[in-house]
């Protein structure tokens, strides 16, 4: 086609119209290809004509106007110059050999110029000894001597400064050089090769100031992420996540964790690989435009668009194994170590009672047979002493003597996880049309055999103008999602990894030692044989979410535009859970299944009026606008009991039916504004107002103003530092600004009665919250001040943050006297501070043409404290509020709110060690008033062996003094090797699992951690640091308190990867345009000193029964063609 | 095309715009609002439901109120510790760990709702508001003194030993989220509970009403109350109101192990109703907790189990019809420790429901109103008590029946022991009558170290301590706490 157009076109060869035609040829390239319906032969025909009349009538109004003059010529100019101008050809590209579409080029020293057309290519008239200025947005400017060439191909290289380079943010976009705010860019390359199903995991790391957390190492499992500390209580502190300029759900879908305990998160119907960039709005300048929900922070994705130019596809594929955990995760001894702990319990539980150690010996051997004989072993000793080591021998009388051998439980639920991904994508575009379409497939199977995660996600962007003034997108996304998951908190019965460390002894074994048969009744009284219940039940979680996000954009005026967008959002979850009459679980109601749907469907509308306009040095930008938002949530559960039939796993054929359904919601409605100026390109101002509306706060409390006001100053375009030469920028920003949280519950301020609790197959209700009809907002208050510097051009560049965030008014569910029929209510009871320093920097440490190795670093300095509880009057002080980790709701930590105290304070009891005379636990006292009140006296302090005797103090601090992450990257001749580390330094980590594994003789039926075996104290080993195992006179000892507190430092290779791009000269002869291969490998190193489980923990610094991560090596490839 | 879109632009302005307040005026759709929720009588009958729904909850009726007088009282036994609940019989519990905040917790929640009705229709009634009252206000108010009777139980030195020592708080109309309530006395509890149920005699319905509070329960819980503070004439007036008026009769010897396969048999008074789509607590169930380990289920873990001491006293008459209700336990086929009234029967029939364990609670049956009678008229009438003793202690055919000279308040309470084993009552009569307890830790061997093999009332942990969350709320009533904790 654009052959035949140059053909039919007379214009190509005539002077200064020369210059259009490129840019015509490629819209004309384009609009045959996408603009119409791609097999439309007759639109081809149409279009082609009608661009062919364009052309000749661009021919005949040149020449009627006497365009068509050729240029002065240098050479007619100046004839006595004995060089002769010839045409120069060539072409551009990025540095990922991508061609560059309209790439400026100018003959150095004068006004003559080309850009690249729509293919990358370049025709300019020059002499030999000129030089070629190449300049592109974006990208760095280069001058190339034509040396004598009549065929040039420059390689453009990034703008390494970006200060130009625009960034999403809050209603808008802005440069990185000019904008206010805090904010980190996340750029897609960073994400990409990371084995994971939402794009918050690969965060991790990354951002100054944020932390990211996993709930849990499962498949599908929901992601936390902290911007700036704390600073909730009870509300959320999850970040807003607004996609494409909506704020979307996130978090946890669908209702299987009321039944398992697994989640599902929504995120994960984001594919990470659509993911254009991601900004993370910090400080009040950044994110108070989002007002009522911006107080902790808000992460904006951009979904990618067509770029102007040809069709790109994309294929990527990768697959990734988990062979093994990142770390031990409770280890459990061994068979042989096990059986000799529990001969030690007891034995001592006889000799406690003063019974000879000859029947003590033969009561213990007794207990033993009494446990494992029905599973084919029995007990000698040689003596009979209590460090006897136990002869461990077979039953004879079954049919399999299991002398010697010893089922291996880890091995039976556990598997190398696999996790594999394929995406296509296709985009392009030109003038008026640019779309971006994608489809990915991904599974990720777990580690733990009955844990996986598939998705498909299929997304269309499309942006079209329509007329010189109206810009239509649509941003459509689909996904479909299954999860399979299982229990992952601490319930013992159904916690396979817990099971796996506590229940299964080596000594269980799936089937009947006499018999074969497989064994279905309960191993002690929790432990079960999943090899056979997994097939006795079944679980799922379908999440189908389809989001539109329509927006229309009116350019009314030069600089003033009018933009409205709709986005409608349905998440709709279809969990289903089924157990047979077999399995425990079923066997009561002779099997039961419940089919449970959970719909979310948030409509957003949004309309804004922007004006911009430079009037020589002062530069105006307004903002006005209007918001709404409407969320609502369907549920519907049917449940069948009384399944007649073992194949049929459906409510249908139930002999007994049980259903719910009912729904619940929340309204938004705002306003708001925003005024930008600058001046000179060297102050900047900006300030922003919302007004927000919230159903979930009552009548009088409802409407909350939020506000913020910044500016920045670049100081090296001052005078006074024009001379520092090295100095490429530096700049000064400070804000301040006002946002805030809203409740979680959508009917927190309203006291209610409940219905749904029939009796006698009558409705009844009750009361069931007492409520706080004033509730209102949390309120932050966060003032921020940043220096970013550049130096050599940005190859050094960074940036140091300061923020002080005072939260007010803060949400929490207050313990209230019981008596008056509720244990807590929500109200705003207090303020917290958070405050620290974010440091950031990077740059290039070698830059030539053939190698470039960077490195980057940023370390985060947070304190977050309880500045103040709110008191009744005359009180001298706030009541302390003592909290719990909701991790997993086994309350596994416990903290306080204290005035003056961390945020994440640990309370609990002091632990003092063991006695090594005795290898007692021993616990300070810690008596308010006497500091020597105890049994005895260590180092001057009352302790006792009783932890009944002690007090809670505060006992350690989940905050630490630094987190960050750093990275290094080398790229030499297309091989890219680069390596992410996370770390964090100082504050504890509460280790709320141990205490299952570790226990001093209190649970007879529980296998223990190698880390106790080796550590217990026994009489000939008086010094180690954890107490003797005893049978007589067990307390449960693992109260909260500091046994269970570990310093929380570590550092991690998160991950690694090496990639190639193989040479162009290889691959354009198979017409691909390129090709990436690349290994990932994640959680490869861990340096922690906790030793007993993953020291990466969640956001409230504790451990607990929540699957592991695992280490997983990934091998991808991505074509371009 | 351009007219089109700017005319859908227009549409959205006007749209968005013309939100009102409306909009943010979201309601639950399964919730009202609470101050205005009773208007009718039949609205106050759905809070009774509710609270009735709420009483056999597990964390009350359903399961560990029974379990409690049942574990502490010795006439159960465990087999291993760590099972769950076993924290009772080894009274492993402080004023933070046992899990025992729960009946605090619970048992408020539940005199909230009885609260709230006494006080809605309190207030309609000033209002001269339309309709009959009459009934749930008297039901509400039995409720009340039934819960109130509890608590005191729980957390109360017995009436009979002081009286003067701190009950519960006494609370009768909802209360505010900042209320900081404190203890009561035991007599001021039992003159609330007295009151309460007398105030309610003349409003409540005689009719039976199955599942709900009549007037015969009301007289129930007279009887029982007055029993419990030793006013020995007005526990017998109450039984005998009931003896002989009520509508209600004894099982017979061959009715007697079937009646717990029914619901709502001849000797209900109160009886909570729990059906399997109701209210069924499958593997948490009171029957669960005393069946046999792995029997129907391998979630089955064996938790708790008769005591030698019981299985002696029923195994006086090897023809005792109460045997039909037991069956072997984890012990031995011999040892017939596992109870199946909650089950409905040893082979798990329940009582007529799809699920085995959707048994209702008998929370008070004709039996106990005959043992009532007879342990009141004990002092002042011996032959009296005898027959009401004898109308009992028939189910052993084998016994000699008591006569004027051989019965004995230890007679009645062995019968007690038989009639109403694991129906909660064995723990709060031996503290009433100032018995000692002897604990079976040698049946399996189970360590016990945090309480002696016998005990009495005079140990600390025969009532529980006010729970730390309360005191961490309720600072004040941190210095009324029970001696001991």
């Amino acid at each position: 086609m654009f052959c035949l157009l140059q053909i039919d076109c007379p214009l190509q060869t005539q002077g200064s119209m020369k210059k259009y035609l490129p840019v015509l040829s490629g819209v004309l390239h384009t609009i045959e290809k996408f603009g119409t319906p791609p097999h439309h032969t007759l639109m081809k025909i149409g279009v082609r004509s009608i661009m062919q009349t364009i052309c000749l009538l661009l021919l005949s109004t040149s020449l009627l106007a006497g365009l068509d003059k050729p240029a002065p010529h240098p050479a007619a100019t100046f004839p006595t110059n004995a060089l002769i101008p010839v045409e120069i050809q060539g072409s551009v590209t990025d540095p990922a050999g991508e061609f560059l579409i309209g790439v400026n080029i100018q003959v150095k020293g004068t006004t003559r110029g080309a850009i690249t057309d729509i293919n990358g290519y370049f025709s300019i008239e020059a002499e030999l000894q000129d030089s070629l200025i190449f300049s592109y947005i974006g990208y760095k400017t280069q001058t190339v001597p034509v040396d004598g060439r009549t065929q040039i191909h420059v390689v453009m290289e990034e703008d390494v400064s970006q200060l130009d380079e625009v960034i999403v943010v809050a209603y808008g976009t802005s440069t990185r050089g000019t904008y206010t705010g805090a904010a980190t860019v996340i750029d897609s390359r960073e994400i990409q090769d990371i084995p994971t199903t939402t794009f918050q995991n690969a965060l991790v790391g990354k951002a100054p100031g944020v932390q990211v957390a996993s709930s849990s190492g499962q498949a599908g499992a929901t992601t936390s992420i902290r911007i700036r500390g704390i600073g909730s209580m009870n509300a959320s502190n999850e970040p807003l996540y607004v996609v494409d300029g909506v704020p979307v759900n996130s978090g946890n879908t669908g209702q299987l964790s009321g039944y398992i305990y697994a989640t599902n998160n929504v995120m994960n119907s984001i594919n990470p690989s659509d993911i254009e960039s991601i900004t993370i709005l910090k400080d009040a300048a950044a994110s108070s435009l989002y007002g009522s929900r911006a107080a902790n922070g808000v992460v904006l994705i951009t979904t990618k668009k067509g770029k102007l130019g040809k069709p790109k596809f994309t294929l990527r594929s990768s697959v990734g194994f988990t062979p093994s955990w990142a770390t031990d995760n409770y280890e459990p001894a061994g068979t042989q170590e096990n059986v000799d702990m529990l001969y030690r319990v007891f034995h001592d539980y006889n000799t406690g009672r003063g019974i000879s150690e000859a029947d003590a010996n033969a009561d213990a051997l007794r207990r033993l047979n009494v446990k494992f004989n029905q599973h084919g072993y029995f007990f000698e000793t040689d003596g009979t002493a209590l460090t006897e080591h136990v002869h461990i021998r077979g039953m004879t009388d079954g049919i399999v003597n299991r002398e010697g051998q010893y089922f291996d439980w880890e091995d039976a639920l556990f598997r190398t996880g696999v996790y594999q991904t394929n995406d296509i994508s296709v985009s392009g575009g030109d003038e008026s049309t640019r779309y971006y379409s994608s489809l990915s497939y991904t599974k990720d199977l777990n580690r733990i055999k009955i844990n996986g995660y598939d998705r498909i996600t299929g997304r269309v962007n499309l942006t079209q103008k329509i007329g010189r003034l109206v810009e239509f997108s649509s941003n459509i996304n689909i996904s479909s999602s299954d999860l399979t998951g299982f229990n992952d908190t601490r319930n013992l019965s159904s916690n396979y990894y817990l099971q796996t460390r506590n229940l299964l002894w080596g000594l269980y074994w799936p089937t009947d030692y006499k018999t074969g048969e497989p064994w279905t009744a309960r191993y002690g009284s929790y432990g079960q044989n999943n090899i056979y219940y997994d097939n006795e039940w079944e679980n799922s979680g379908k999440t189908l979410r389809l989001s539109a996000n329509e927006a229309l954009q009116v350019n009314i005026l030069p600089g003033l535009h009018a933009r409205t967008v709709f986005s409608y959002d349905n998440t709709r979850t279809k969990d289903h859970i089924y157990y047979s009459a077999n399995h425990f679980n079923g066997s009561n109601s002779n099997g039961t299944v419940s089919e449970m749907t959970t719909t979310y469907s948030k409509l957003v509308s949004s309309t804004t009026l922007n004006y911009d306009q430079v009037f020589g040095a002062h530069r105006l930008g307004l903002l006005a606008g209007f918001e709404a938002e409407k969320n609502e949530t369907d549920f519907q559960r049917s449940t069948g009991n009384d399944l007649p039939s073992s194949a049929l796993h459906t409510v249908a054929t139930a002999g007994e039916l049980d259903a719910n359904a009912y729904f619940w919601g929340n309204s938004i409605m705002s306003y708001l504004s925003r005024a930008e100026y600058s001046f000179d390109d060297r102050y900047y101002l900006s300030a922003s107002f919302r007004r927000d509306g919230a159903s979930k706060l009552g009548p009088d409390t409802r409407w909350g103003n939020f506000y913020s006001l910044s500016g920045a100053w670049r100081l090296d375009k001052e005078s006074f530092l024009a001379q520092v030469n090295a100095l490429s920028n530096l700049r000064l920003r400070a804000s301040y600004g006002v946002n805030g949280t809203l409740p979680s519950p959508d009917f927190g301020w309203r006291s209610l009665t409940a219905y749904g609790i029939s009796y006698m197959e009558q409705a009844g209700g009750g009361i069931s919250t007492i409520a706080d009809a004033n509730l209102t907002w949390e309120t932050n208050y966060t003032t921020n001040i940043g220096l970013d510097f550049g130096f050599f051009e940005e190859r050094l560049s960074g940036s140091i943050e300061y923020f002080t965030r005072d939260s007010r008014d803060l949400l929490q569910s207050v313990p209230i006297s019981r008596v008056t029929g509720f244990s807590s209510t929500l109200k705003n009871v207090g303020e917290i501070n958070n405050r620290g320093l974010e440091l950031s920097l990077g740059g290039d440490l070698i830059r030539t043409n053939l190698i470039r190795w960077g490195v980057q670093v940023n370390a985060s300095f947070i304190r977050s404290e309880v500045t103040r509880l709110y008191r009744a009057e005359g009180e001298e002080e706030g009541a302390d509020i003592i909290w719990y980790d909701p991790t997993g709701s086994d309350a596994r930590a416990q903290y306080i709110f204290r005035e003056g105290e961390s945020t994440l304070a640990f309370y609990g009891y002091e632990w003092a060690g063991v006695d090594p005379e005795n290898g007692n636990n021993r616990w300070f006292v810690n008596d308010p008033n006497d500091p020597t009140v105890g049994e005895f006296l260590i180092d001057g302090r009352g302790a006792s062996y009783a932890w009944q005797d002690a007090n809670y103090i505060l006992i350690g601090d989940g905050i630490p003094k630094v987190f960050g992450g750093f990275g290094t990257d080398l790229e030499f001749k297309g091989i890219t090797l680069g390596a992410n580390f996370i770390y964090k330094i100082g504050g504890d980590l509460y280790d709320g699992a141990s205490k299952d594994v570790v226990d001093d003789g209190y649970y007879w039926e529980r296998i223990r951690a190698q880390y106790q075996y080796d550590n217990m104290w026994t009489a000939e080993n008086p010094t180690r640091s954890l107490p003797r195992i005893e049978g007589f006179d067990p307390t449960d000892a693992i109260q909260f308190s500091s046994r269970n507190l570990y310093d929380a430092s570590f550092l991690r290779l998160k991950n690694i990867t090496l990639a190639y791009n193989l040479p162009l000269s290889l691959i354009n002869r198979l017409g691909i345009d390129n090709t990436r291969i690349y290994f990932n490998g994640t959680n490869m190193l861990t340096f922690s000193k906790y030793k007993l489980a993953d020291p990466e923990v969640n956001q409230y610094s504790t451990r607990g029964w929540e699957t592991p991560y695992g280490k997983t090596f990934t091998f991808g490839i991505e074509i371009g063609f | 095309m351009k007219a089109l879109n700017i005319y859908v632009f227009i549409l959205f302005l006007i749209g968005i715009t013309g939100c009102s307040e409306d909009f943010l005026d979201v309601k639950p759709s399964n919730s009202g609002d609470a101050s205005s929720s009773i208007q009718t009588p039949a609205d106050a009958r759905v809070i009774m439901n509710g609270l009735m729904s709420k009483m056999r909850s597990s964390a009350y009726y359903g399961r560990n109120f029974i379990m409690y007088a049942n574990a502490k009282g010795g006439d159960l036994t465990i087999f291993s510790q760590g099972r769950g609940l076993d924290g009772l019989y080894t009274f492993n519990h402080s004023v933070t760990t046992g899990s025992n905040s729960g009946y605090w917790d619970h048992i408020y929640h539940c005199i909230l709702q009885a609260n709230s009705i006494i006080a809605s229709i309190n207030q309609l009634e000033a209002e001269g508001a339309v309709g009959n009252f009459d009934d749930v206000k008297g039901q509400a108010l039995t409720a009340r003194a039934l819960m109130y009777f509890d608590l005191v139980r729980l957390y109360g030195e017995p009436y009979t030993e002081d009286k003067s020592a701190w009950g519960v708080p006494n609370v009768t109309e909802p209360l505010d989220a900042s209320s900081q309530p404190s203890r009561a006395t035991v007599e001021e509890n039992y003159q609330q509970i007295l009151s309460d149920l007398q105030t309610a005699a003349p409003l409540i319905s005689k009719s039976i009403s199955n599942g709900y509070l009549n007037y015969y329960a009301n007289m129930a819980l007279q009887a029982r109350v007055n029993l419990y503070m030793g006013n020995h004439a007005q526990a017998l007036a109450a039984a005998e109101e009931i003896i002989n008026n009520g509508p209600y009769s004894l099982y017979s010897n061959e009715e007697w192990v079937d009646s717990w396969t029914r619901q709502f048999g001849s000797e209900s008074i109160f009886e909570l109703a729990i059906l399997s789509t109701e209210g069924d607590l499958g593997t948490s169930s009171l029957g669960f907790y005393l069946r046999r380990k792995g029997h129907g289920s391998s979630s089955a873990a064996g938790w708790f189990m008769a005591s030698d001491y019981f299985l002696d006293r029923l195994g006086e008459d090897p023809n005792d019809v109460r045997w039909g209700v037991m069956s072997y336990d984890e012990v031995g086929e011999d040892h017939l420790g596992a109870s199946y009234k909650y089950s409905g029967s040893v082979d798990l029939v329940g009582d007529g429901k799809s699920t085995g364990t959707a048994v209702n609670i008998k929370v008070i049956r004709l039996s106990e109103i005959y043992l009532i009678a007879a342990e009141a008229a004990l002092e002042s009438d011996k032959a009296k008590a005898a027959e009401y003793l004898n109308a009992i202690r028939k189910r052993a055919p084998g016994l000699e029946p008591a006569t004027e000279s051989t019965i004995s308040l230890d007679m009645i309470l062995d019968e007690r022991s038989k009639e109403l084993f694991t129906e909660g009552h064995r723990f709060f009569d031996m503290m009433r009558l100032n018995k000692p307890i002897t604990y079976n830790d040698d049946l399996a061997d189970v360590p016990v170290a945090h309480r002696d093999k016998t005990i009495d009332r005079s140990f600390y942990k025969t009532i529980l301590p006010i729970p730390q969350a309360e005191i961490n709320a309720n600072p004040a009533i941190g210095d009324q706490q029970n001696p001991g904790y």
